[in-house]
Protein backbone atom coordinates (compact mmCIF):
# COMPACT_ATOMS: atom_id res chain seq x y z
CA UNK A 1 0.00 0.00 0.00
CA UNK A 2 2.58 2.26 0.32
CA UNK A 3 6.59 2.23 -0.62
CA UNK A 4 8.49 4.88 0.89
CA UNK A 5 12.41 5.20 -0.23
CA UNK A 6 15.45 7.38 1.03
CA UNK A 7 12.83 9.80 2.18
CA UNK A 8 14.30 13.33 2.94
CA UNK A 9 12.76 16.59 4.18
CA UNK A 10 15.66 19.41 4.69
CA UNK A 11 15.03 22.86 6.12
CA UNK A 12 18.02 24.31 5.30
CA UNK A 13 21.19 22.37 7.15
CA UNK A 14 18.62 20.52 9.42
CA UNK A 15 17.52 16.85 8.18
CA UNK A 16 14.13 16.95 9.59
CA UNK A 17 13.96 13.46 8.08
CA UNK A 18 16.83 11.87 7.04
CA UNK A 19 16.74 8.55 4.52
CA UNK A 20 13.78 7.11 5.66
CA UNK A 21 12.92 3.55 3.70
CA UNK A 22 9.97 1.44 4.51
CA UNK A 23 7.09 -0.17 3.31
CA UNK A 24 3.48 -0.90 4.63
CA UNK A 25 1.04 -4.23 2.92
CA UNK A 26 -2.49 -3.90 2.55
CA UNK A 27 -4.43 -4.24 5.68
CA UNK A 28 -1.92 -3.73 8.30
CA UNK A 29 -2.12 -1.14 10.90
CA UNK A 30 1.52 0.17 11.87
CA UNK A 31 2.09 2.50 14.87
CA UNK A 32 4.77 5.13 13.96
CA UNK A 33 6.39 5.22 17.14
CA UNK A 34 9.13 8.37 17.87
CA UNK A 35 9.24 11.03 20.50
CA UNK A 36 8.32 14.50 20.33
CA UNK A 37 9.91 16.36 17.39
CA UNK A 38 11.27 12.98 15.84
CA UNK A 39 10.29 13.67 12.16
CA UNK A 40 7.07 11.51 12.44
CA UNK A 41 4.60 14.55 11.26
CA UNK A 42 6.97 15.37 9.07
CA UNK A 43 6.90 11.96 7.18
CA UNK A 44 3.02 11.93 7.17
CA UNK A 45 2.73 14.87 5.82
CA UNK A 46 5.38 14.05 3.11
CA UNK A 47 2.94 10.74 2.48
CA UNK A 48 -0.50 12.51 2.47
CA UNK A 49 1.01 15.29 -0.10
CA UNK A 50 0.82 18.03 1.94
CA UNK A 51 4.84 18.56 1.91
CA UNK A 52 7.08 17.88 -0.97
CA UNK A 53 10.13 15.79 0.01
CA UNK A 54 13.46 16.86 -0.66
CA UNK A 55 14.53 13.78 -1.89
CA UNK A 56 13.13 10.17 -2.24
CA UNK A 57 10.22 8.43 -3.45
CA UNK A 58 6.71 7.48 -2.36
CA UNK A 59 4.24 5.32 -4.11
CA UNK A 60 1.16 4.93 -2.82
CA UNK A 61 -1.57 2.32 -3.79
CA UNK A 62 0.88 1.65 -6.50
CA UNK A 63 0.74 5.41 -7.61
CA UNK A 64 4.01 7.73 -7.70
CA UNK A 65 2.72 10.02 -5.14
CA UNK A 66 5.39 13.24 -6.24
CA UNK A 67 4.63 13.12 -9.69
CA UNK A 68 0.57 12.17 -9.21
CA UNK A 69 0.10 13.91 -5.92
CA UNK A 70 -3.72 14.18 -6.60
CA UNK A 71 -4.84 10.41 -7.80
CA UNK A 72 -2.12 9.17 -4.85
CA UNK A 73 -4.14 11.55 -1.85
CA UNK A 74 -7.60 10.21 -3.56
CA UNK A 75 -6.15 6.90 -1.44
CA UNK A 76 -5.96 8.25 1.63
CA UNK A 77 -7.98 9.42 4.60
CA UNK A 78 -6.05 11.90 6.29
CA UNK A 79 -6.13 12.98 10.28
CA UNK A 80 -3.44 15.74 10.83
CA UNK A 81 -1.91 16.40 14.50
CA UNK A 82 -3.81 18.99 16.12
CA UNK A 83 -6.88 18.01 14.28
CA UNK A 84 -7.82 21.53 12.42
CA UNK A 85 -11.13 22.20 11.73
CA UNK A 86 -13.77 24.98 10.83
CA UNK A 87 -14.45 26.02 13.99
CA UNK A 88 -17.81 27.90 11.86
CA UNK A 89 -19.31 24.89 10.59
CA UNK A 90 -21.68 21.92 12.13
CA UNK A 91 -20.25 18.73 12.11
CA UNK A 92 -22.63 17.71 9.68
CA UNK A 93 -21.89 20.49 7.24
CA UNK A 94 -18.17 19.93 7.64
CA UNK A 95 -18.33 16.41 7.24
CA UNK A 96 -20.63 16.88 4.11
CA UNK A 97 -18.38 19.36 2.81
CA UNK A 98 -15.27 17.19 3.29
CA UNK A 99 -16.89 14.08 1.35
CA UNK A 100 -17.46 16.26 -1.66
CA UNK A 101 -14.25 17.60 -1.77
CA UNK A 102 -12.69 13.70 -1.99
CA UNK A 103 -15.28 13.29 -4.46
CA UNK A 104 -17.96 11.28 -2.93
CA UNK A 105 -21.22 11.20 -5.22
CA UNK A 106 -24.22 13.30 -4.21
CA UNK A 107 -26.59 10.24 -4.28
CA UNK A 108 -23.82 8.71 -1.59
CA UNK A 109 -22.90 11.87 0.65
CA UNK A 110 -25.52 11.37 3.67
CA UNK A 111 -24.62 7.58 3.76
CA UNK A 112 -21.25 8.16 3.38
CA UNK A 113 -21.37 11.15 6.46
CA UNK A 114 -23.99 8.61 8.71
CA UNK A 115 -21.24 6.12 7.99
CA UNK A 116 -18.58 7.85 9.55
CA UNK A 117 -20.55 9.81 11.81
CA UNK A 118 -21.21 6.31 13.14
CA UNK A 119 -17.57 4.83 13.40
CA UNK A 120 -15.94 7.94 15.31
CA UNK A 121 -19.26 8.20 17.48
CA UNK A 122 -20.41 11.08 16.96
CA UNK A 123 -23.78 11.37 15.78
CA UNK A 124 -25.25 12.85 19.18
CA UNK A 125 -23.32 16.07 18.08
CA UNK A 126 -23.94 16.10 14.05
CA UNK A 127 -25.80 19.15 14.28
CA UNK A 128 -23.18 20.99 16.94
CA UNK A 129 -21.39 23.97 15.68
CA UNK A 130 -17.86 22.45 15.57
CA UNK A 131 -16.12 25.42 17.45
CA UNK A 132 -18.13 24.37 20.74
CA UNK A 133 -17.40 21.06 20.74
CA UNK A 134 -14.52 19.51 23.35
CA UNK A 135 -10.91 18.43 22.15
CA UNK A 136 -12.51 15.16 22.03
CA UNK A 137 -15.05 15.17 20.22
CA UNK A 138 -13.29 17.87 17.64
CA UNK A 139 -10.59 14.76 17.23
CA UNK A 140 -13.31 12.39 16.29
CA UNK A 141 -14.66 14.89 14.00
CA UNK A 142 -11.43 14.85 12.58
CA UNK A 143 -11.56 11.29 12.74
CA UNK A 144 -14.34 11.04 11.04
CA UNK A 145 -13.22 13.41 8.23
CA UNK A 146 -10.46 10.43 7.57
CA UNK A 147 -13.14 7.95 7.16
CA UNK A 148 -15.91 9.74 5.46
CA UNK A 149 -14.49 8.85 1.69
CA UNK A 150 -13.98 5.32 2.71
CA UNK A 151 -10.18 5.42 1.96
CA UNK A 152 -8.06 2.08 1.80
CA UNK A 153 -5.67 4.09 3.73
CA UNK A 154 -6.15 5.72 6.83
CA UNK A 155 -2.80 7.79 8.10
CA UNK A 156 -3.61 9.27 11.53
CA UNK A 157 -1.06 11.62 13.49
CA UNK A 158 -1.42 10.94 17.19
CA UNK A 159 -4.96 10.15 16.32
CA UNK A 160 -6.05 9.75 20.62
CA UNK A 161 -4.59 13.01 21.74
CA UNK A 162 -6.41 14.89 24.30
CA UNK A 163 -9.22 12.04 24.67
CA UNK A 164 -10.27 10.63 27.42
CA UNK A 165 -9.26 6.75 28.45
CA UNK A 166 -12.99 6.01 27.63
CA UNK A 167 -12.64 7.72 24.00
CA UNK A 168 -8.86 6.38 23.94
CA UNK A 169 -10.41 2.76 23.92
CA UNK A 170 -12.99 3.45 21.91
CA UNK A 171 -10.66 4.47 18.80
CA UNK A 172 -8.21 1.52 19.55
CA UNK A 173 -10.70 -0.58 19.19
CA UNK A 174 -12.04 1.22 15.80
CA UNK A 175 -8.69 1.18 14.40
CA UNK A 176 -8.21 -2.87 15.95
CA UNK A 177 -11.49 -3.20 13.82
CA UNK A 178 -10.20 -1.92 10.71
CA UNK A 179 -7.28 -4.06 10.86
CA UNK A 180 -7.49 -6.58 7.04
CA UNK A 181 -10.21 -4.46 5.96
CA UNK A 182 -7.85 -0.63 5.57
CA UNK A 183 -4.20 -0.06 5.51
CA UNK A 184 -3.94 2.07 8.66
CA UNK A 185 -1.01 4.24 9.36
CA UNK A 186 -0.79 5.85 13.08
CA UNK A 187 1.65 7.73 14.65
CA UNK A 188 1.75 8.09 18.38
CA UNK A 189 4.42 8.62 21.50
CA UNK A 190 2.14 6.86 23.55
CA UNK A 191 3.61 3.06 23.82
CA UNK A 192 0.49 0.77 25.22
CA UNK A 193 -1.47 2.21 22.38
CA UNK A 194 1.10 0.53 19.90
CA UNK A 195 1.34 -2.21 21.69
CA UNK A 196 -2.32 -2.67 21.82
CA UNK A 197 -2.95 -1.71 18.12
CA UNK A 198 -0.43 -1.87 15.70
CA UNK A 199 0.95 -5.44 14.37
CA UNK A 200 4.38 -3.61 13.35
CA UNK A 201 6.55 -0.96 14.53
CA UNK A 202 8.17 1.85 13.22
CA UNK A 203 10.71 3.51 15.75
CA UNK A 204 11.83 6.95 14.18
CA UNK A 205 14.70 9.26 16.00
CA UNK A 206 15.74 12.14 14.62
CA UNK A 207 14.66 11.70 11.33
CA UNK A 208 16.40 8.14 10.92
CA UNK A 209 14.23 4.79 11.44
CA UNK A 210 15.88 3.31 14.30
CA UNK A 211 14.02 0.29 14.81
CA UNK A 212 11.77 -2.25 12.84
CA UNK A 213 9.08 -4.92 13.87
CA UNK A 214 6.25 -6.61 15.64
CA UNK A 215 5.97 -4.91 19.37
CA UNK A 216 6.58 -8.62 20.58
CA UNK A 217 9.72 -8.98 18.48
CA UNK A 218 11.26 -5.59 19.48
CA UNK A 219 10.61 -6.79 23.22
CA UNK A 220 12.66 -10.15 22.45
CA UNK A 221 15.05 -8.00 20.85
CA UNK A 222 15.68 -6.99 24.10
CA UNK A 223 15.34 -9.95 25.97
CA UNK A 224 19.19 -11.17 26.39
CA UNK A 225 19.35 -7.81 28.80
CA UNK A 226 17.66 -9.02 31.81
CA UNK A 227 17.64 -7.14 34.87
CA UNK A 228 17.33 -8.52 38.25
CA UNK A 229 16.21 -6.49 41.05
CA UNK A 230 17.53 -7.86 44.82
CA UNK A 231 16.96 -5.82 48.07
CA UNK A 232 18.98 -6.86 51.22
CA UNK A 233 20.21 -6.15 54.36
CA UNK A 234 23.89 -6.14 54.71
CA UNK A 235 27.47 -4.53 54.63
CA UNK A 236 27.48 -3.62 51.62
CA UNK A 237 30.93 -5.34 50.34
CA UNK A 238 30.17 -8.53 51.73
CA UNK A 239 26.61 -7.96 49.58
CA UNK A 240 28.56 -6.85 46.57
CA UNK A 241 30.87 -9.89 46.94
CA UNK A 242 28.23 -12.29 47.42
CA UNK A 243 25.80 -11.09 44.43
CA UNK A 244 29.04 -10.77 42.24
CA UNK A 245 29.87 -14.32 42.76
CA UNK A 246 26.82 -16.45 42.18
CA UNK A 247 26.44 -17.91 39.39
CA UNK A 248 24.45 -16.14 36.08
CA UNK A 249 25.42 -12.64 37.53
CA UNK A 250 27.26 -10.74 34.81
CA UNK A 251 27.30 -7.57 36.85
CA UNK A 252 25.69 -4.56 38.80
CA UNK A 253 23.89 -2.17 36.67
CA UNK A 254 23.60 0.54 40.18
CA UNK A 255 23.33 -0.20 43.68
CA UNK A 256 21.31 2.40 45.80
CA UNK A 257 21.04 2.67 50.03
CA UNK A 258 17.61 2.80 50.53
CA UNK A 259 17.94 2.50 54.48
CA UNK A 260 21.52 3.27 56.17
CA UNK A 261 21.53 1.51 59.11
CA UNK A 262 24.72 1.04 60.91
CA UNK A 263 26.66 -1.80 60.03
CA UNK A 264 23.98 -3.28 57.91
CA UNK A 265 21.58 -0.76 55.61
CA UNK A 266 19.05 -1.85 53.45
CA UNK A 267 20.78 -1.65 49.94
CA UNK A 268 19.05 -2.16 46.74
CA UNK A 269 20.83 -3.59 43.40
CA UNK A 270 20.03 -3.98 39.69
CA UNK A 271 21.70 -6.82 38.76
CA UNK A 272 22.77 -7.87 35.08
CA UNK A 273 21.80 -11.56 34.43
CA UNK A 274 22.17 -14.45 32.02
CA UNK A 275 18.45 -15.50 33.00
CA UNK A 276 15.62 -15.42 35.07
CA UNK A 277 16.16 -18.52 36.83
CA UNK A 278 19.33 -16.47 38.45
CA UNK A 279 16.57 -14.96 40.76
CA UNK A 280 16.95 -18.71 42.03
CA UNK A 281 20.62 -18.87 42.67
CA UNK A 282 20.69 -15.18 44.29
CA UNK A 283 17.54 -16.09 47.01
CA UNK A 284 19.55 -18.90 47.81
CA UNK A 285 23.04 -17.46 47.91
CA UNK A 286 21.52 -14.70 49.84
CA UNK A 287 19.82 -17.17 52.57
CA UNK A 288 23.12 -19.03 52.87
CA UNK A 289 24.92 -15.95 53.90
CA UNK A 290 22.43 -15.25 56.48
CA UNK A 291 21.42 -12.07 54.84
CA UNK A 292 17.52 -10.98 55.04
CA UNK A 293 15.92 -10.39 51.89
CA UNK A 294 13.21 -7.56 51.39
CA UNK A 295 12.31 -7.96 47.44
CA UNK A 296 13.47 -9.83 44.85
CA UNK A 297 11.65 -9.41 41.75
CA UNK A 298 12.84 -9.75 37.13
CA UNK A 299 12.56 -5.85 35.55
CA UNK A 300 10.46 -6.64 32.37
CA UNK A 301 11.47 -5.28 29.44
CA UNK A 302 8.93 -3.53 28.29
CA UNK A 303 8.77 -2.00 24.82
CA UNK A 304 9.59 1.34 27.00
CA UNK A 305 12.81 0.47 27.81
CA UNK A 306 13.53 -0.43 23.69
CA UNK A 307 12.20 2.52 22.72
CA UNK A 308 14.53 4.56 24.81
CA UNK A 309 17.47 2.58 24.25
CA UNK A 310 16.87 2.97 20.49
CA UNK A 311 15.75 6.46 20.95
CA UNK A 312 18.74 7.76 23.49
CA UNK A 313 22.54 8.28 23.15
CA UNK A 314 24.06 7.46 20.06
CA UNK A 315 21.38 4.73 19.00
CA UNK A 316 20.53 7.08 16.04
CA UNK A 317 23.38 6.14 14.39
CA UNK A 318 22.06 2.57 14.21
CA UNK A 319 19.86 1.14 12.08
CA UNK A 320 17.15 -1.64 12.01
CA UNK A 321 18.30 -4.57 14.27
CA UNK A 322 19.18 -2.94 18.05
CA UNK A 323 21.88 -3.23 19.56
CA UNK A 324 21.06 -3.16 23.37
CA UNK A 325 22.31 -0.03 24.82
CA UNK A 326 24.73 -0.97 27.89
CA UNK A 327 22.83 0.78 30.84
CA UNK A 328 19.13 1.86 30.76
CA UNK A 329 18.25 5.47 31.40
CA UNK A 330 18.35 6.27 34.55
CA UNK A 331 14.99 6.66 35.10
CA UNK A 332 13.41 3.96 33.79
CA UNK A 333 11.44 2.51 36.86
CA UNK A 334 12.16 -0.95 37.76
CA UNK A 335 8.57 -2.85 36.68
CA UNK A 336 6.58 -4.52 38.85
CA UNK A 337 7.28 -8.48 38.93
CA UNK A 338 7.50 -11.38 40.82
CA UNK A 339 8.59 -10.69 44.08
CA UNK A 340 9.49 -13.17 47.03
CA UNK B 1 -14.56 21.77 -11.45
CA UNK B 2 -16.72 20.39 -8.94
CA UNK B 3 -14.12 20.88 -6.13
CA UNK B 4 -13.92 24.83 -7.17
CA UNK B 5 -17.96 25.03 -6.46
CA UNK B 6 -17.49 22.91 -3.34
CA UNK B 7 -14.78 25.32 -2.08
CA UNK B 8 -16.44 28.62 -3.27
CA UNK B 9 -19.62 27.16 -1.64
CA UNK B 10 -18.05 26.55 1.94
CA UNK B 11 -16.11 30.01 1.61
CA UNK B 12 -19.24 32.44 1.12
CA UNK B 13 -20.74 30.24 3.50
CA UNK B 14 -17.80 30.67 6.16
CA UNK B 15 -17.72 34.59 5.11
CA UNK B 16 -21.60 34.99 6.10
CA UNK B 17 -21.80 33.22 9.49
CA UNK B 18 -18.64 35.61 10.26
CA UNK B 19 -19.25 38.91 11.61
CA UNK B 20 -16.48 40.58 9.56
CA UNK B 21 -19.50 40.79 6.34
CA UNK B 22 -22.25 42.06 8.20
CA UNK B 23 -19.37 44.92 9.44
CA UNK B 24 -18.67 44.98 5.91
CA UNK B 25 -21.90 45.09 4.32
CA UNK B 26 -23.20 48.02 7.37
CA UNK B 27 -20.21 50.13 7.16
CA UNK B 28 -19.96 49.55 3.07
CA UNK B 29 -23.83 50.45 2.52
CA UNK B 30 -23.84 53.48 5.49
CA UNK B 31 -21.04 55.14 3.65
CA UNK B 32 -22.30 54.52 0.02
CA UNK B 33 -25.68 55.85 1.22
CA UNK B 34 -24.52 58.64 2.53
CA UNK B 35 -22.85 59.50 -0.85
CA UNK B 36 -25.39 59.11 -2.72
CA UNK B 37 -27.42 61.19 -0.30
CA UNK B 38 -25.15 64.07 -0.70
CA UNK B 39 -24.60 63.31 -4.12
CA UNK B 40 -28.55 63.52 -4.60
CA UNK B 41 -28.38 67.10 -2.86
CA UNK B 42 -26.15 68.78 -5.17
CA UNK B 43 -27.76 67.56 -7.96
CA UNK B 44 -31.06 68.45 -6.60
CA UNK B 45 -29.73 71.97 -5.67
CA UNK B 46 -28.60 72.73 -9.37
CA UNK B 47 -30.26 74.55 -11.60
CA UNK B 48 -31.18 72.83 -15.08
CA UNK B 49 -33.00 69.89 -15.29
CA UNK B 50 -31.94 66.41 -16.94
CA UNK B 51 -29.54 65.84 -13.79
CA UNK B 52 -30.78 62.20 -12.25
CA UNK B 53 -28.85 60.07 -15.37
CA UNK B 54 -25.93 62.67 -14.16
CA UNK B 55 -26.44 61.47 -10.74
CA UNK B 56 -25.59 58.42 -11.27
CA UNK B 57 -23.04 58.62 -13.61
CA UNK B 58 -21.23 61.13 -10.83
CA UNK B 59 -22.24 58.54 -7.88
CA UNK B 60 -20.02 55.90 -9.80
CA UNK B 61 -17.42 57.54 -11.62
CA UNK B 62 -17.73 61.22 -10.84
CA UNK B 63 -14.72 61.63 -8.72
CA UNK B 64 -12.07 59.24 -7.64
CA UNK B 65 -13.51 59.24 -4.19
CA UNK B 66 -15.42 56.68 -4.85
CA UNK B 67 -12.43 54.26 -5.38
CA UNK B 68 -11.49 55.59 -1.55
CA UNK B 69 -13.26 53.23 0.37
CA UNK B 70 -13.09 50.13 -1.84
CA UNK B 71 -9.05 50.50 -1.14
CA UNK B 72 -10.32 49.65 2.41
CA UNK B 73 -13.20 47.19 1.59
CA UNK B 74 -11.23 45.36 -0.89
CA UNK B 75 -8.64 44.20 1.60
CA UNK B 76 -11.00 43.27 4.53
CA UNK B 77 -12.89 41.24 2.39
CA UNK B 78 -10.19 39.02 0.42
CA UNK B 79 -8.01 39.17 4.10
CA UNK B 80 -9.01 35.76 5.23
CA UNK B 81 -9.35 33.43 1.94
CA UNK B 82 -6.03 31.83 2.52
CA UNK B 83 -4.11 33.74 5.81
CA UNK B 84 -6.88 32.66 7.48
CA UNK B 85 -6.31 28.78 6.33
CA UNK B 86 -2.99 28.69 7.20
CA UNK B 87 -2.69 30.59 10.72
CA UNK B 88 -5.23 28.55 11.73
CA UNK B 89 -4.20 25.43 10.01
CA UNK B 90 -7.18 24.22 8.00
CA UNK B 91 -5.11 24.45 5.32
CA UNK B 92 -3.57 21.42 5.98
CA UNK B 93 -6.62 19.30 5.30
CA UNK B 94 -7.64 21.63 2.31
CA UNK B 95 -4.55 20.56 0.77
CA UNK B 96 -4.22 17.00 1.63
CA UNK B 97 -8.05 16.43 -0.40
CA UNK B 98 -7.44 15.21 -3.34
CA UNK B 99 -7.73 18.98 -5.49
CA UNK B 100 -5.13 20.80 -6.91
CA UNK B 101 -4.03 24.17 -6.12
CA UNK B 102 -5.84 25.73 -9.42
CA UNK B 103 -9.14 24.39 -7.61
CA UNK B 104 -8.32 25.50 -4.56
CA UNK B 105 -7.12 29.25 -5.87
CA UNK B 106 -10.27 29.51 -8.09
CA UNK B 107 -12.89 28.20 -5.46
CA UNK B 108 -11.78 30.98 -3.49
CA UNK B 109 -11.81 33.91 -6.29
CA UNK B 110 -15.03 32.96 -7.13
CA UNK B 111 -15.75 33.21 -3.56
CA UNK B 112 -14.37 36.22 -3.38
CA UNK B 113 -16.14 37.95 -6.64
CA UNK B 114 -19.40 36.76 -4.94
CA UNK B 115 -18.72 38.67 -2.17
CA UNK B 116 -18.25 41.72 -4.63
CA UNK B 117 -21.51 41.13 -6.19
CA UNK B 118 -23.43 40.51 -3.15
CA UNK B 119 -22.00 43.73 -1.62
CA UNK B 120 -22.75 45.90 -5.04
CA UNK B 121 -25.79 44.74 -5.40
CA UNK B 122 -28.07 46.97 -2.88
CA UNK B 123 -26.95 49.85 -5.12
CA UNK B 124 -29.89 48.84 -7.34
CA UNK B 125 -31.42 50.33 -5.50
CA UNK B 126 -30.22 53.79 -6.12
CA UNK B 127 -30.98 53.04 -9.69
CA UNK B 128 -34.57 52.03 -8.65
CA UNK B 129 -34.99 55.40 -6.67
CA UNK B 130 -33.96 57.59 -9.32
CA UNK B 131 -36.14 56.04 -12.17
CA UNK B 132 -39.12 56.70 -9.93
CA UNK B 133 -38.42 60.25 -9.03
CA UNK B 134 -36.44 61.52 -11.57
CA UNK B 135 -37.96 62.90 -15.10
CA UNK B 136 -36.09 61.65 -17.72
CA UNK B 137 -35.61 57.88 -18.16
CA UNK B 138 -32.96 56.22 -16.34
CA UNK B 139 -29.93 55.06 -19.49
CA UNK B 140 -30.20 51.50 -19.03
CA UNK B 141 -27.22 50.94 -21.39
CA UNK B 142 -25.48 53.41 -19.02
CA UNK B 143 -26.16 51.58 -15.89
CA UNK B 144 -25.46 47.98 -17.65
CA UNK B 145 -22.05 49.10 -18.71
CA UNK B 146 -21.44 50.45 -14.97
CA UNK B 147 -22.12 46.98 -13.69
CA UNK B 148 -19.62 45.66 -16.26
CA UNK B 149 -17.37 48.13 -14.92
CA UNK B 150 -17.82 47.48 -10.94
CA UNK B 151 -17.63 44.04 -11.54
CA UNK B 152 -14.33 44.46 -13.69
CA UNK B 153 -12.74 46.38 -10.79
CA UNK B 154 -13.76 43.20 -8.27
CA UNK B 155 -12.00 41.21 -10.95
CA UNK B 156 -8.97 43.30 -10.91
CA UNK B 157 -9.11 44.05 -6.58
CA UNK B 158 -10.39 40.55 -5.46
CA UNK B 159 -7.40 38.37 -7.29
CA UNK B 160 -4.74 41.07 -5.58
CA UNK B 161 -6.17 40.37 -2.42
CA UNK B 162 -6.55 36.71 -3.04
CA UNK B 163 -2.62 36.88 -3.43
CA UNK B 164 -1.66 38.68 -0.99
CA UNK B 165 -3.74 36.26 1.22
CA UNK B 166 -1.65 33.31 -0.29
CA UNK B 167 1.41 34.63 0.97
CA UNK B 168 1.42 36.43 3.98
CA UNK B 169 1.58 34.52 7.08
CA UNK B 170 -1.98 36.17 8.65
CA UNK B 171 -4.74 38.00 7.54
CA UNK B 172 -3.71 41.74 9.03
CA UNK B 173 -0.40 41.55 6.90
CA UNK B 174 -2.95 40.47 4.14
CA UNK B 175 -5.14 43.19 4.36
CA UNK B 176 -2.19 45.45 5.00
CA UNK B 177 0.27 44.18 1.39
CA UNK B 178 -3.25 44.60 -0.58
CA UNK B 179 -3.97 48.00 0.76
CA UNK B 180 -0.49 48.90 -0.53
CA UNK B 181 -0.20 47.45 -4.06
CA UNK B 182 -4.07 48.97 -4.63
CA UNK B 183 -3.34 52.16 -2.53
CA UNK B 184 0.24 51.89 -4.48
CA UNK B 185 -1.57 52.10 -8.17
CA UNK B 186 -4.00 54.39 -7.16
CA UNK B 187 -1.46 56.93 -6.36
CA UNK B 188 0.08 56.26 -9.36
CA UNK B 189 -2.87 57.78 -10.88
CA UNK B 190 -2.42 60.95 -9.01
CA UNK B 191 1.31 61.02 -11.15
CA UNK B 192 -1.29 61.96 -14.12
CA UNK B 193 -1.72 65.34 -12.11
CA UNK B 194 1.84 66.58 -12.31
CA UNK B 195 3.24 67.97 -15.91
CA UNK B 196 3.86 64.81 -17.37
CA UNK B 197 2.45 65.49 -20.73
CA UNK B 198 -0.76 64.05 -22.00
CA UNK B 199 0.68 60.64 -23.33
CA UNK B 200 1.73 59.71 -19.86
CA UNK B 201 -0.92 60.99 -17.96
CA UNK B 202 -3.18 58.76 -19.89
CA UNK B 203 -0.81 55.52 -18.73
CA UNK B 204 -1.11 56.98 -15.08
CA UNK B 205 -4.65 57.13 -14.97
CA UNK B 206 -5.20 53.78 -16.45
CA UNK B 207 -2.88 52.05 -14.48
CA UNK B 208 -4.80 53.75 -11.24
CA UNK B 209 -8.09 53.19 -12.23
CA UNK B 210 -8.98 56.20 -11.93
CA UNK B 211 -10.79 56.82 -15.35
CA UNK B 212 -12.16 53.15 -15.77
CA UNK B 213 -15.42 54.13 -13.62
CA UNK B 214 -15.54 57.68 -15.47
CA UNK B 215 -15.46 55.61 -18.58
CA UNK B 216 -18.13 53.00 -18.07
CA UNK B 217 -20.50 54.83 -15.58
CA UNK B 218 -21.40 57.05 -19.02
CA UNK B 219 -21.86 54.17 -21.07
CA UNK B 220 -18.61 53.82 -22.47
CA UNK B 221 -17.56 50.13 -22.33
CA UNK B 222 -13.40 50.63 -23.00
CA UNK B 223 -11.77 47.35 -23.43
CA UNK B 224 -8.93 48.43 -22.59
CA UNK B 225 -9.59 48.40 -18.84
CA UNK B 226 -11.52 45.08 -19.08
CA UNK B 227 -8.37 43.55 -20.92
CA UNK B 228 -6.16 45.38 -17.99
CA UNK B 229 -8.18 43.62 -15.06
CA UNK B 230 -8.58 40.65 -16.56
CA UNK B 231 -4.55 40.00 -17.37
CA UNK B 232 -3.85 41.63 -13.86
CA UNK B 233 -6.29 39.09 -12.26
CA UNK B 234 -4.94 36.12 -14.25
CA UNK B 235 -1.24 37.14 -13.08
CA UNK B 236 -2.19 37.11 -9.73
CA UNK B 237 -3.91 34.08 -9.45
CA UNK B 238 -1.52 32.26 -11.34
CA UNK B 239 0.80 33.71 -8.58
CA UNK B 240 -1.82 32.33 -5.86
CA UNK B 241 -1.38 28.80 -7.31
CA UNK B 242 2.14 29.24 -7.11
CA UNK B 243 2.94 30.40 -4.19
CA UNK B 244 0.18 27.71 -2.67
CA UNK B 245 2.14 25.02 -4.45
CA UNK B 246 5.71 25.96 -2.76
CA UNK B 247 4.05 26.21 0.29
CA UNK B 248 3.99 22.27 0.02
CA UNK B 249 7.86 22.72 0.26
CA UNK B 250 8.65 24.54 3.45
Amino acid sequence: MIEVDNLTKAYGDRLAVNGIRFSVNRGEVIGFLGPNGAGKSTTLRMLTGYLTPTDGSIRVGGIDAISNPIEARRFIGYMPESVPLYGEMRVDEYLRYRASLKGVRRSQLKARVDASLQLANITDVRYRIIGQLSKGYRSRVGLADALVADPPLLVLDEPTAGLDPNQIRQVRDLIRGMAGQKTVLLSTHILPEVESTCGRVLIIHKGRLVGEGAPSTLRVAQEGRQALVVEARGARDAVDTLLKNTRGVRGILDTVVTEQQGAAPLLRYRLEVDSSEVAEAVFAAVAAAGLSLRELHREQTSLEDVFASLTTADAAAQHAEPAPATTAPADSDPKPGASV
Amino acid sequence: MNAVWTIAKREVFSFFVSPIAYVVMTVWLLFFGIVFYILALVFAQQAGGGGEANLLTAFFGGTTLFYLPLLVFAPVMTMRLLAEERSSGTIEPLLTAPVSEVSVVLGKYLAALTFWTVLWTPTLSYVWLVARAGKNTVDWGAIGATYLGLFSVGVFYMAVGLFMSAVARNQIVAAMLTFLVLGGLFVIGLAGYANVGDDLRAVFEYLGLWTQMASFSKGIVDTRYLVYDASIAAAALFLSVRALASGRGS
